[in-house]
């Protein structure tokens, strides 16, 4: 028996270091002291692209802000969106008794957008937009985005009303309860965690999203991804690096908080069920 | 009017904006990528509107023929290697203390944050000629010469792998985690060896997992094309990297015929794993 | 559970207040909307211009001319004010009426060009383009690696360089110098020519091991490729980085192109983009900006200001009589595609 666990955790602990190493990398290089405009070696340390993170041209700062402002606005609508529209599929379904064919077949449709390959969508949403006419980049960024994070969204809130307990819907219905009520102080308040996970899932696909956005972006610096890419190909600045370090910091740290909370909570309510 | 009428009024105005936005932006844009590709290139907007089939003609040339079949046998591969390191892994990981189990999920979750053309640039460091990984390997005396690594398929491949692997471990784990183990136990009282246990019942239950996970594999890999300008040395090697070559000489009808037959892929992929009864659900993944 | 929702409600007019606060912030009226490939104008240079005018440059990054072509086509030049890129792609802009004639009494500084960069085949009259930088494409061998001596393009094909050569990925620079390796011009037009360059081309896929520039700037950084068919700008740093590197200048003859820039009839920001230009003219910024590039300075004015550095790197400074016989890539209208269609081709392979 002890054996197998010192097999496992070593196994666990290997595939965990190969997707850690190209960030380690990244992290190390983030204090590279070379000033080369394509620092490929490692010269020595440095803080400067820290320091240098937001300042003047090269800066990441604008295409930070665009890509923040992309993934929430994409983000907020999802939200809406799918919410809505995975309470109205499943709600139907449960007062007909059955799902309807055209529920099954948008469905369907719906989530195409993360089962087809990205480069496909991105040529969509390219000659869809031109033959519109829709032109701004941020609308046209957020449209896209916004297709792509529906799904995520939806299926996170529709599992969830799936396994709610539909005996509630029916006591408050049986109770006088309008729908619009049920949907605001029922099903709204226990779908939120599923809400949340599926908006934290979807910013982090629009914040990460390349392919698509290479496609329907005109003019301008771009996203961070965007931004990245053409540095990557044409000389790299290592702020990149330094940014995705602070990046990857706030994101541990933010795991790490609602680890904690969950097990707090966790805790409290095993005491609570003990008392 | 009845409440019942009132409600599905209610409903169906819930989910209003879902259908409408569906159809315009995914529906509608799929058709017209569709129907582009029966077009022929012309001066405006790119395509000349007359009804052709030469684009499908033209994907039986051996250049494209080649690019796709390399394509597939890539992905194949990908998803191969990534059942055989993703699954064990999400059952290891599955079976392990919640607490312990909560670190792992962490550990995981993380990358997935960060983005993922700055982990690929990282992979590119790793694996140059004079870079940290054959630097190390001739430290150890392992090699004499540094070994070709980088723009290699072989780096392609690994960068596959690398990315894709969380979209295997994810599925795969959450379904161990639903499997009811004391049916394994049982079979292990009953005498199956572990490994026979293992397949006879652990696999079998959480086939769905698995498959999901080959499913969100797979269809990305093949249109993954700065993958292939990263660490690949910019061959053309995935058909994504076809299609883009495509756009940017100003072939959209060809690069929207490419898409229709990626499209039709997917969808027999997708339609393959709901045949042996996965659901949608499931490639949500988490 | 009220707690749970009171929360979402919360986050989600954040995000919301957050979202709208970002909208508005890019002030229009003092902008300059540039397109070119990253980093190819010392940000340096662009930050003291900012402090100097107020005017704010945005900066489009492109990975490719095709990609910068293929944008501005769509657009019809909208959104953008200057365009940064190479020769023969300025003169299928200007062909298609993309863009307009600057106006020279705006642009001092113009006088302190280099003539012999001036009245070239895009802009023949001098009305509408303003040279950058120029450079070669060099064959630059790694010395320790090489196992052949490479005098030529033809020797590029040697069986002994299998998969050991880096290249840059322009099929109308690839294609040119295959068919100066044949003895023909780098813009031949007649299909039966162009038919045997494919034959010839075909062939030397085998010995390639990266396209791309910085993908092959970095495979002969790490000693991945022993030899490389790179603009001057990479074999710059190479000669920086590596004593092994060195540069040959082929016996056929050089190709050369000229960088530069170009202004939209579309733009919105026309003063702006003139003053931009007469800035990047000055003769100390444009001896600046040469050699962080690593690219031939255009600029006779710049010259007391190049450093020793400078005139000793053999992939700027190139002897006259190294230059004989060099070519330049010009825009040759419908016969473009067959170029692309020979370089499709040899990719795919």
């Amino acid at each position: 028996m002890k054996k197998k666990r010192i097999g496992s955790t070593l196994f666990l602990t290997l595939v965990l270091l190969f997707l850690y190493l190209p960030i380690v990398v990244v992290i190390v290089y983030s204090f590279n002291d070379n000033p080369a405009r394509i620092p490929l070696q490692f010269t020595g340390w440095t803080t400067r692209w820290y320091e240098e993170l937001f300042a003047g041209k090269g800066g990441y700062g604008s295409a930070l802000v665009l890509s923040l402002q992309v993934a929430l606005w994409s983000v907020l609508s999802s939200v809406v969106i799918g919410t809505l529209g995975a309470v109205g599929m499943v709600q139907a379904t449960l007062r007909s008794g059955k799902g309807s064919r055209g529920d099954n077949l948008m469905e369907s449709i719906a989530i195409l957008p993360i089962m087809i390959p990205e480069i496909i969508l991105g040529l969509a949403f390219m000659v869809i937009f031109d033959a519109l006419g829709i032109k701004g980049n941020t609308i046209r960024l957020v449209l896209a985005h916004t297709t792509f994070c529906i799904p995520y969204v939806f299926l996170s809130v529709k599992s969830r009303m799936v396994s709610m307990d539909t005996a509630l819907f029916d006591a408050a219905r049986d109770l006088g309860a309008t729908q619009r009520r049920i949907l605001r102080d029922i099903t709204l308040p226990l779908c939120a965690p599923a809400i949340l996970s599926g908006a934290f899932l979807a910013f982090a696909m629009s914040m990460d999203d390349f392919v698509i956005s290479f496609f329907v972006y005109g003019v301008g610096e771009g996203t961070l991804p965007l931004k990245i890419y053409s540095s990557v190909k044409t000389g790299v600045s290592l702020r990149v690096n330094a940014l995705c370090t602070l990046m990857i910091l706030a994101v541990f740290l933010l795991v790490a908080m609602n680890q904690y909370l969950q097990a707090v909570r966790a805790k409290k309510e095993r005491m609570l069920q003990k008392a | 009017m009845t409440t019942d009428k009132k409600d599905s009024r209610f409903f169906r105005f819930l989910k209003l904006p879902m259908y409408l936005w569906t159809l315009v932006f995914v529906f509608v844009s799929l058709t017209y990528v569709i129907g582009l590709s029966f077009m022929g290139r012309g001066e405006l907007i790119g395509v000349d509107g007359l009804f052709t089939l030469a684009n499908y003609a033209r994907l039986r040339e051996p250049q494209y023929l080649k690019v796709l079949l390399n394509s597939l046998k890539l992905a194949a591969l990908t998803t191969v290697l990534c059942l055989s390191i993703g699954y064990p892994f999400g059952y290891l990981m599955a079976r392990l203390k919640p607490g312990a189990r909560t670190v792992v999920l962490m550990l995981l979750i993380v990358p997935f944050w960060t983005n993922s053309l700055i982990r690929i640039f990282g992979w590119r460091i790793l694996l140059m000629g004079n870079g940290p990984l054959n630097t190390f390997l001739q430290n150890l005396g392992l090699i004499e010469k540094p070994l070709k690594l980088l723009n290699t398929e072989g780096a392609v491949f690994l960068g596959m792998v690398y990315a894709l692997l969380p979209l295997m471990i994810m599925p795969s784990s959450n379904a161990v985690e639903k499997l009811d183990y004391s049916v394994v136990e049982a079979a292990r009282d009953l005498g199956a060896g572990p490994l026979k246990a293992f397949f006879t019942i652990t696999v079998p239950l959480t086939l769905p997992g698995l498959m999901a996970g080959c499913v969100l594999v797979f269809i990305p890999s093949m249109g993954l094309f700065f993958l292939n300008d990263m660490l690949g040395g910019g061959k053309t090697l995935l058909t994504g990297n076809l299609i883009q070559n495509l756009i940017n000489s100003r072939d959209l009808p060809m690069a929207s015929a490419l898409s229709a037959l990626m499209l039709l892929v997917t969808g027999a992929v997708i339609a393959l794993y709901r045949k042996v009864g996965g659901s949608s659900g499931q490639l949500s993944m988490f | 559970m009220k707690k749970n929702i009171l929360s979402l409600v919360a986050l989600l007019m954040a995000m919301l207040i957050v979202a709208l606060s970002t909208l508005g912030l890019a002030d229009e009226a003092k902008t300059l909307n540039i397109i070119s490939w990253e980093g190819y104008v010392d940000e340096d240079t662009i930050n003291a211009f900012e402090q100097e005018t107020g005017i704010d440059v945005i900066w489009s990054p492109m990975s490719s001319i095709d990609e910068m072509l293929l944008k501005v086509q769509q657009s019809g030049g909208e959104g953008y004010d200057l365009i940064l890129s190479s020769d023969y792609s300025l003169d299928i802009l200007r062909q298609e009426g993309l863009l307009q004639k600057l106006d020279m009494s705006k642009l001092p500084n113009y006088a302190n060009l280099n003539p012999i960069y001036l009245g070239q085949f895009y802009d023949p009259a001098n009305e509408y383009v303003v040279p950058y930088v120029s450079g070669c494409v060099l064959i630059v061998v790694n010395k320790a690696l090489c196992p052949i001596e490479v005098t030529s393009y033809a020797d590029l094909w040697s069986e002994e360089l299998r998969g050991s050569v880096a290249t840059l990925d322009l099929s109308r620079v690839i294609i040119g110098l295959t068919l100066k390796s044949m003895g023909y011009g780098m813009n031949e037009t007649d299909p039966a020519i162009l038919a045997e360059a494919k034959d010839k081309l075909m062939q030397l896929y085998p010995n390639i091991l990266t396209f791309g520039d910085n993908e092959s700037y970095t495979a002969l950084s790490g000693g991945e490729a022993s030899v490389g068919l790179i603009y001057a700008s990479f074999a710059s740093l190479l000669l920086q980085e590596n004593p092994d590197i060195q540069v040959v200048y082929p016996s056929e003859g050089l190709g050369f192109g000229v960088d530069g820039f170009v202004l939209t009839s579309a733009s919105q920001n026309v003063d702006n983009a003139h003053l931009f230009l007469d800035y990047l003219m000055r003769p100390e910024v444009a001896a600046h900006n040469a050699e962080y590039q690593g690219y031939t300075n255009v600029n006779k004015a710049a010259e007391e200001f190049l450093s020793d550095y400078y005139w000793a790197n053999p992939a700027v400074n190139i002897p006259a009589e190294s230059m004989e016989g060099s070519e330049i890539v010009q825009n040759i209208g419908e016969a473009e595609t067959l170029y692309t269609d020979i370089y499709t081709a040899f990719k795919l392979q």
